[in-house]
């Protein structure tokens, strides 16, 4: 199954529109001013979804869906933020757990049918759903439980994420499609003749990024002694005037290097500045005195920023079976959309829309966890992709393991 | 487009409404608003702001020109964001012979490209160079260096804020 550029494009902005509509309608009954910030398509593992989401509590609602197209939609409200908008329509209703939970069910419901209905319209089908379940819980918690034995499978997911105007407060949509109908919908509006990704090579590249990121983690264990793990790891599609939004406004310290071969890009390791002290201060024999970040730790992270890219670099020329250069590793320490700005424009002159990939590491030993972020260029990825095992076509699945280990 | 008159439903609030701009965005504001963007790095915050009609715009563009790119969105670059922005205000009762412009970013951080200048230097000459066409005067401006930049915009005094991540904000 093949799916093109436009498509992706096409469905990342229907989400966006219906992400834009439910958020006009809770503004018009709540008078509460917010922002769709972003809307994207991700490929990711299906127990992976909602890594967003960990630590914080919400509330919302859950909806099947069936037609054409089927399955799961949530939206959810963190807390504070649901007392906000319950207080809007009921003044003292956050205090009745009972009318709180109708609150929320009957704002999700008003919500979430323009939702379906805008893809339903542009689908020119029906798509029937199911009334609203009230939901609540931690983290991922709060999302659909995978069905069983789907561990390792990857799924498309709409996520959008909107913000309040004036205060930290988000909530989230996301729609989980049964991957079946929503490949065979992809395939079916693409142009064959253009721009063309295969999606069945699109999950290989995911898992290679997987192991890449596993190759940095490992370096970084090697260097600091921090046991240190690959988290997650995606592949996001965006306009690219939404990819710096992709990284929060919070001051993060980093390297970037541009990389060249097929594919061509830029490539970014960041650290949270707790995580980046953490980290720095393992490779130092002595622990500098006060919480600045200082040019020792800028050496560190360069240091281990440098042998994080070349463990990820090299996890997908080996695959790839390519060589893929990088030049020496450039540090940052800025607003984290700031840095991703200058990149995205660079990507930008060329094309509209950018593949991300996202992975993230952790360790349970210190607090520490680091993300990196690969902006391909589209065109030299398309490339790549079809380069990618292209004696193995005929065959329907790709086998990782042959690819990596075979 | 969204014209915001910043009127907040309650009265009783008397901080000025905040309105965010995004990435390859612009918002104009015929009241009290306080405009924001956030994370230039290349991009530019291009303010612009009649006092005598009370009409201010903020628009956070990303590359320097819309003819290089078959785009729909004006807003992304720094042409003709700065033209419908300006037709915008216009059409709120600004007067072009009473704007005046300040630009915020355009930082070269990042900048690997190793020939001919960077998006951020392109950037604020096609600001520049487009307000000049248009005779707005560009009374401060806080571009360039290898640092990113956040910016508010004070609509009612055309005072703007300008943060940045390791220094102190600075007000043009």
């Amino acid at each position: 199954m093949k799916v093109d550029i436009q498509s992706l494009g096409t469905f990342n902005q229907l989400a966006h529109e219906g992400a834009e509509q439910a958020t006009a309608a809770m503004s018009q009954m709540t008078g509460i001013a917010a922002d769709v910030e972003v809307t994207k398509i991700s490929l990711v593992g299906r127990e992976d979804i909602g890594e967003e989401l960990v630590g914080d509590d919400f509330v919302g609602v859950h909806f099947g869906f069936e037609g054409e197209l089927s399955g799961e939609t949530v939206l959810i409200f963190d807390r504070d933020g649901s007392e906000t908008i319950i207080e809007s329509l009921v003044p003292g209703g956050s205090e009745d757990e009972s009318m709180a939970r109708s609150s929320v069910q009957e704002i999700g419901n008003i919500m979430m049918s323009g939702f379906i209905d805008g893809w339903a319209d542009y689908l020119e089908t029906t798509i029937d759903h199911t009334p609203p379940d009230y939901i609540e819980g931690t983290g991922t918690e709060v999302l659909p439980e995978p069905p069983e034995g789907s561990d390792k499978q990857q799924v498309f997911v709409f996520k959008s994420q909107i913000e309040w105007t004036d205060e930290a407060v988000s909530f989230y949509i996301y729609m989980l499609p049964n991957y079946q109908p929503m490949a065979e919908m992809m395939t079916e509006h693409a142009d064959t003749e253009n721009d063309v990704i295969p999606i069945d090579k699109l999950e290989v590249f995911n898992q290679m990024t997987l192991k890449g990121t596993e190759k940095a983690a490992e370096n970084v264990t090697m260097m600091t002694g921090i046991e240190t793990e690959a988290e997650v790891s995606q592949i996001n599609f965006a306009k690219i005037e939404d990819v710096p939004k992709q990284i929060g406004n919070d001051v993060f310290v980093g390297t970037v290097v541009q990389f060249t071969g097929i594919p061509s890009g830029y490539l970014v390791v960041l650290f949270d500045e707790t995580s980046a002290k953490n980290v720095a201060e393992a490779l130092m024999p002595t622990e500098p005195d006060g919480e600045e970040i200082t040019d020792q730790h800028k050496a560190a992270i360069e240091e281990l920023g440098n042998i994080m890219t070349s463990g990820f670099v090299d996890g997908w020329a080996n695959v790839l079976q390519t060589s893929v250069e990088h030049t020496p590793p450039r540090l940052v320490h800025d607003m984290g959309r700031a840095i991703m700005d200058p990149l995205a424009a660079q990507v930008g002159q060329f094309q509209e829309h950018a593949f991300i990939i996202d992975s993230e590491m952790k360790t349970e030993d210190v607090e520490f966890s680091a993300s990196i972020h690969a902006l391909p260029n589209e065109n030299e990825l398309r490339e790549a992709l079809d380069e990618l095992l292209v004696e193995r076509a005929d065959e329907t699945e790709a086998d990782v393991e042959e690819i990596f280990y075979g | 487009m969204k014209v915001y008159d910043g009127q907040s439903d309650t009265e009783s609030q008397t901080e000025p409404r905040r309105i965010k701009v995004g990435i390859a965005e612009y918002k104009i504001t015929s009241g009290e608003a306080v405009l924001t963007t956030s994370g230039l790095g290349s991009c530019l915050g291009v303010a612009i702001y009649d006092l005598d009609a009370g009409v201010a715009g903020l628009v956070h563009v990303m590359l320097p020109s819309a003819e290089e790119m078959n785009d729909g969105n004006a807003a992304k670059f720094a042409d003709a964001g700065i033209e419908v922005m300006v037709e915008a205000m216009e059409a709120e009762g600004a007067d072009r012979s009473a704007m005046e412009a300040k630009v915020a970013g355009g930082s070269d951080m990042l900048d690997f490209s190793e020939n001919g200048s960077g998006i951020g230097v392109r950037n604020i000459e096609t600001v520049r160079e487009t307000l000049s066409e248009f005779g707005i005067p560009l009374a401060e401006e806080d571009v360039g260096g290898d640092h990113g930049r956040s910016v508010r915009l004070e609509a009612r005094t055309g005072d703007f804020v300008i943060k940045s991540a390791n220094k102190e904000s600075v007000t043009l």
